[in-house]
């Protein structure tokens, strides 16, 4: 009887806690990482930068126009898309697929690539406009034929460029550090 | 006053500086109140379940195990960060996703319509600002305005149109519609159109063109709240009802008959009257408010010499001034002493209005009967005052016209009845009469946003947009404002003046497509000038930018007095002396008549004189509740005229004894958020009175039962110590001989570093008017929840920004200042040192900055806030918020959780934002560049924000004001804020006065 009880009153709870850390530590370190460099899925429209930015050698920013004015880059509209569309490349299925979106007016939902949580505020502006390369943080997009992620998206990537940025930036900048307060990126 | 409280740091005080109290108890001292001192939390607040805790047992506690590893695994399977992003597929060319875009458009408001600035992100709005393009607004807006934004995302609103209650489209609807009113035209039956008053002329001009289609049509426009005193007092002064407005500019003498002007909807009046109010060093003079009311008003609480006095008597009391300052036809009346004022008052107050002659003007209240208007007419006649203006405007029905088509309804006179934005079924006195009479007509059509008491008993139901989805323009007389949609249509509504133009079109009369053309096409006619060198299409371009257009050859005249009544009305003013009390009915502060009833930020918003959130107690003064043996919130049953209600009370200091004073617009019974919110007072309107909302001969007993009401002043009070400095002219002059400049204490903490800037602010505690406009700013700016009046009670409020009220002096009649309370953003600040993750630490700028996301929720920094600021989201106020509600948020400011500390930033997103752009620009940051949104929405620009390190910024010259101070300096936290004393020009010596000169 006394083992029965001492069974139930140590071992039991004990043991519950025991699996629950394991289940815990186990998850903790086999979770996938959302924010790990690597990460290329499979796009609606098999986009090729590598083809309009590298071999058309296309501006980033003649579709990715908010990166100078917003927080944002933004992905271009469909209608940027079709600008050249229209008469280029009409009868591949994947121009088909976007011609049809877009008589239709439908919504085109890319994958996500680069993303960050909802409490980090990063702003593209005071980066292109300090001169820094788009291929610093996406990697080299030029060069890619699905858009892979080349950085992980966590914060020590952030601080280590804040605090030693010279490698990204042009060699005749006057910046020697970036803001490496929470409020900065945090709201 | 000369009790004395354990603890308190009076050798800290300036020279004169009084004890001032912010609640009853706190100026009793009761024990309750030394606890609550003392506790960080009220009871209960502690509590994270709603529900009453258990013990935990054993196999509870194994059950919570395994479910929370069952969580844990699910959780490490999320697929968080693998999300779609979609763009445009036709982008607008405005339209830069994370770019805000500005509109200007109106919100209108009865016979009002304010200019506003629509801040819209990705198409959808999300924050409302006034018109600086507005000359007299100058960007600034009424409290309402700002927190409209809420009722377009209202998920009550109507989505599609009903017949019978059963969903219907429009085209039945209107056919049903169209019908009906093509019978009543060949049948010659009367048509009631029944709608809220409007500033706009277009849509008067629509309503026009149905009149003449449909002569049968009865059109009232009726504002259930404002009592009908002013049109009627209007009309015989003036012989038109016209709406007098202040124009303070160079006013020197203001007197106030129980006229609220300074309650935040005229911005304009508290930016003229504050302009001179604020003065750096001590000075001769200032404009002087004089206030005689019955009940405390916001107007009251700024005034520089306030007396109590029965409502009744305002009448008396204005016709007393006018035979004293030479008026003929005035019979003779009692004596100002019997009326109320003492004689040495008196005689000031004539002496004031005759030296300011032209520069002194009278205002008299809404709820005032007509003979206090005429009076207040007569006087400004007298005076010649050149201070106010007179406003055209459109005839309001009285409720004796609407008893009028009351007695028709149950005559079955009418074929059909259409109501658009009113609710005479919970806002008309005699409720359950109308109900029964409204039902005898055959088609009944209602048109509003939520669905209404009104609503229930119509068969055609149908939804109106909201302002921000609709067209519109509006005019004060000399200026013309245009209303634009800001936003698609989020359901399937239609504005209700396109419905009148699909009536009109079935009726045969030609008119063009939608309103917008209408419009346009009036405009043409109308507006754009002849000789103009700009075509239409340009003209209208740019008053859909600047969103208003100057009326050229248009300006107000003072109109002249008719004497004919005057005789009249004072014998009507000496009146007959009654038994009971007097009730005093005003629109509610927050909710108006009603109609933003299903608002949470306006419901949760603290009434800015009792403090009191989601609901009507129903105050009174001091001395009567010690008569009655009641306390705050105990219940009271109340009678007028047979009308019975059982109602709570508060106790309000300054109240003139025997007054009662209720807000009307509570008590609805429908809307989710509305709905058993307080008690409608309607009920208690007088029909055919000249004063419908002021009753005489009010019965108050005590009754059985206690209700505990939601009162926010006294929570998050500061130990007390004396927190507001107010001064009258004399002693200011006294005070700013030793004023020093504020020392610094060591400090033991290392120096803070702030290399390019320090962001610091002012607040102005003289030219605060208590509006709380602010709050709402900041509650719109950064996704502050609203909480209930449960979490309210239990002290949980959310709010970032509060405005305490203070009391200083006797009970029956105490002076009060206003102070606004946010995060003082303190360079050695107390709430730093004890987070154990280091969440909240100070920035390069001078901010106390706030990471949610390494938040713990220990609660040390709350506890060791001297200024008891910051917030604790004790419950999950926002998860369960989804479209279209989520869609107000601002995507510049993370929406927190469950557990997370949170606090005024100063808007860092708005600093970040100026910084950015002017990094780019490659420029400095311009001084007032940075606005956050409490400075941007304060009418009386009581607030000022900017950079303390540069010494020509407004902000920095103002900190070294002689009024200023900082709240608790001697603590040594060094906040970053300096608010400047309260200054007010009293005309009598107050005995602080009297006792600082012995």
């Amino acid at each position: 009887m006394h083992l029965f009880d001492r069974a139930f009153r140590l071992v039991l709870p004990l043991g519950a806690v025991a699996v629950l850390g394991t289940v815990l530590t186990v998850g903790w370190f086999t979770q996938p990482d959302r924010y790990a460099k690597g990460f290329a899925p499979q796009q609606p429209i098999p986009f090729s930068h590598q083809l309009h930015a590298g071999t058309l050698k296309m501006s980033c920013t003649y579709c990715h126009s908010g990166v100078t004015k917003s927080r944002a880059a933004g992905i271009p509209s469909v209608e940027t898309c079709m600008g050249c569309h229209k008469v280029t490349k009409t009868d591949t299925p994947a121009i088909k697929e976007l011609t049809r979106i877009f008589n239709a007016g439908e919504a085109l939902p890319w994958k996500r690539v680069h993303t960050l949580p909802d409490h980090v505020f990063f702003d593209h502006r005071p980066h292109v406009n300090s001169g820094v390369a788009c291929q610093t943080c996406h990697g080299e997009v030029q060069n890619m034929k699905v858009v892979t992620r080349e950085m992980g998206m966590r914060m020590g990537n952030c601080l280590a460029c804040h605090r030693d940025p010279h490698t990204a930036l042009p060699k005749d900048s006057k910046i020697t550090r970036a803001a490496e307060h929470c409020a900065a990126c945090h709201r | 006053m000369t009790k004395h409280i354990h603890h308190d740091p009076v050798d800290l005080l300036p020279i004169g500086s009084p004890r001032h109290w912010r609640s009853l108890d706190e100026r009793e001292e009761t024990p309750e109140a030394r606890q609550a001192a003392h506790d960080e939390f009220k009871p209960g607040a502690m509590n994270f379940s709603d529900r009453p805790s258990t013990n935990l047992s054993r196999r509870t506690f194994l059950t919570l195990v395994g479910a929370t590893t069952a969580l844990a695994a699910t959780v490490a399977c999320d697929k968080k960060g693998r999300s779609t992003v979609v763009p445009y597929t036709k982008r607008p060319l405005e339209v830069v996703p994370g770019v805000a875009n500005y509109y200007a458009s109106s919100f209108p408001e009865g016979r009002r319509a304010y200019s506003v600035l629509v801040k819209t992100r990705e198409g959808r709005p999300i924050h409302i600002t006034g018109n600086d393009e507005h000359p007299g607004l100058k960007g600034k807006t009424s409290p309402r305005a700002l927190a409209d934004v809420l009722r377009l995302y209202d998920p009550d609103r109507l989505r599609a149109p009903k017949i019978n209650g059963r969903p219907a489209s429009w085209v039945e609807a209107e056919q049903t519609l169209l019908a009906a009113l093509a019978a009543a035209k060949r049948e010659a039956k009367p048509v009631l159109l029944l709608t809220g008053a409007t500033s706009s002329p277009t849509r008067k001009a629509l309503l026009a063109d149905l009149q003449a289609a449909v002569p049968t049509l009865r059109h009232l426009a009726w504002e259930p709240a404002l009592g009908d005193g002013a049109q009627e007092g209007a009309v015989a002064s003036y012989g038109a009802p016209l709406e007098i407005r202040p124009r303070l500019e160079q006013a020197k003498v203001i007197l106030s008959l129980g006229a609220d002007f300074l309650n935040g909807d005229d911005p304009e009046a508290i930016a003229a009257f504050m302009a001179k109010r604020r003065p750096a060093e001590p000075v001769e003079s200032m404009n002087r408010l004089w206030v005689l009311e019955g009940a405390m008003s916001l107007t009251g609480t700024n005034a520089d010499q306030r007396f109590p006095v029965l409502p009744s008597r305002i009448a008396a009391l204005a016709f007393a001034l006018a035979k004293e300052l030479g008026a003929a036809q005035i019979p003779t009346l009692p004596t100002p002493k019997k009326l109320g004022i003492p004689a040495e008052a008196w005689t000031k107050l004539i002496h004031d209005l005759k030296t300011a002659g032209r520069d002194a003007v009278v205002l008299c209240g809404e709820a005032m009967p007509a003979e206090a208007h005429v009076a207040t007419a007569l006087l400004n006649s007298i005076l010649g005052s050149q201070a106010f203006e007179a406003r055209p405007a459109e005839t309001l029905a009285t409720l004796k016209d609407l008893d009028a088509a009351l007695a028709d309804m149950n005559a079955g006179k009418f074929a059909a009845v259409i109501l658009w934005d009113v609710n005479p079924a919970y806002a008309f006195p005699k409720t359950a009469e109308w109900k029964t009479a409204f039902e005898k007509i055959p088609v009944r059509a209602w048109i509003g946003l939520i669905e209404d008491e009104s609503a229930a008993q119509c068969s055609l139901v149908l939804p109106e947009h909201h302002w921000l989805e609709a067209w519109g323009d509006h005019t004060d007389g000399t200026i013309l404002t245009l209303q634009q949609p800001t936003i698609g249509a989020l359901y399937d509504s239609k504005q209700g003046e396109d419905l009148v133009l699909t009536l009109l079109k079935g009726l045969g009369v030609a008119k063009p497509a939608d309103y917008h053309a209408y419009l346009q096409a009036r405009w043409q006619k109308e507006v754009h000038g002849k000789g103009s060198l700009a075509s239409f299409d340009q003209f209208f371009q740019s008053a859909l930018h600047d969103g208003v257009v100057k009326l050229e050859g248009k300006s107000s005249a003072t109109p002249a007095f008719k004497t004919a009544a005057v005789s009249e009305m004072a014998v009507r003013a000496l009146g007959t002396p009654t038994d009971g009390f007097e009730l005093l009915l005003r629109p509610g502060t927050q909710v108006h008549d009603g109609r933003y009833g299903n608002s949470s930020w306006l419901q949760e918003l603290p009434d800015p004189i009792t403090k009191a959130t989601w609901g009507n107690p129903l105050s009174l003064s001091v001395a009567d509740a010690q008569t009655l043996g009641v306390k705050d919130g105990d219940m009271v049953e109340l009678e007028v005229a047979g009308t019975k209600l059982r109602h709570p009370v508060i106790l309000q200091p300054g109240q003139a004894k025997g007054t009662l004073a209720l807000s009307l617009g509570y008590g609805r019974k429908t809307g989710g958020v509305a709905r058993g919110v307080g008690f409608n007072a309607f009920s208690l309107l007088a029909i055919g009175s000249s004063a419908p909302n002021l009753r005489l001969g009010a019965r108050v007993t005590k009754a059985r039962g206690h209700m505990d009401l939601p009162v926010t002043q006294s929570h998050h009070r500061l130990e007390g110590r004396d927190l507001v400095r107010s001064f009258s002219l004399a002693e200011f002059a006294k005070e700013a001989k030793h004023h020093h400049e504020a020392h610094e204490h060591p400090t033991l903490y290392p120096e803070q570093q702030f290399p390019d800037h320090k962001w610091g602010m002012v607040i102005d505690l003289s030219a605060c008017i208590g509006c709380s406009a602010c709050s709402l700013a900041c509650q719109s700016e950064n996704n502050i929840p609203s909480v209930g009046p449960d979490q309210i009670a239990k002290g949980r409020e959310m709010h970032w920004m509060r405005i305490d009220r203070y009391y200083e002096g006797e009970i029956d009649n105490p002076k009060v200042v206003h102070q606004p309370m946010l995060c003082q953003h303190c360079d050695a600040a107390p709430c730093e040192n004890v987070c154990p993750v280091n969440a909240t630490n100070h920035s390069p700028d001078g901010l106390n900055q706030m990471a949610y996301n390494r938040c713990v929720g220990t609660r040390y920094c709350a506890n060791n806030c001297p200024y008891k600021v910051r917030r604790f989201n004790f419950l999950e106020f926002t998860a369960d918020k989804v479209e279209p509600e989520s869609l107000v948020y601002n995507p510049e400011v993370t929406v927190r959780p469950r557990g997370v500390m949170e606090k005024c930033t100063f808007c860092v997103q708005r600093i970040q934002d100026v910084k950015i752009r002017a990094k780019g620009d490659n420029r400095p940051i311009k001084d007032g560049e940075v606005q956050p949104a409490c400075a941007a929405a304060c009418p009386s620009h009581a607030i000022v924000f900017g950079d303390l390190k540069d010494p020509n910024s407004e902000v920095s010259k103002l900190a070294k004001s002689k009024r200023g101070f900082k709240v608790l300096e001697e603590l040594g936290a060094r906040p970053a804020i300096t608010y400047l004393a309260d200054l007010k020009n009293p005309a009598l010596a107050s005995n602080r006065e009297g006792a600082a000169h012995e």
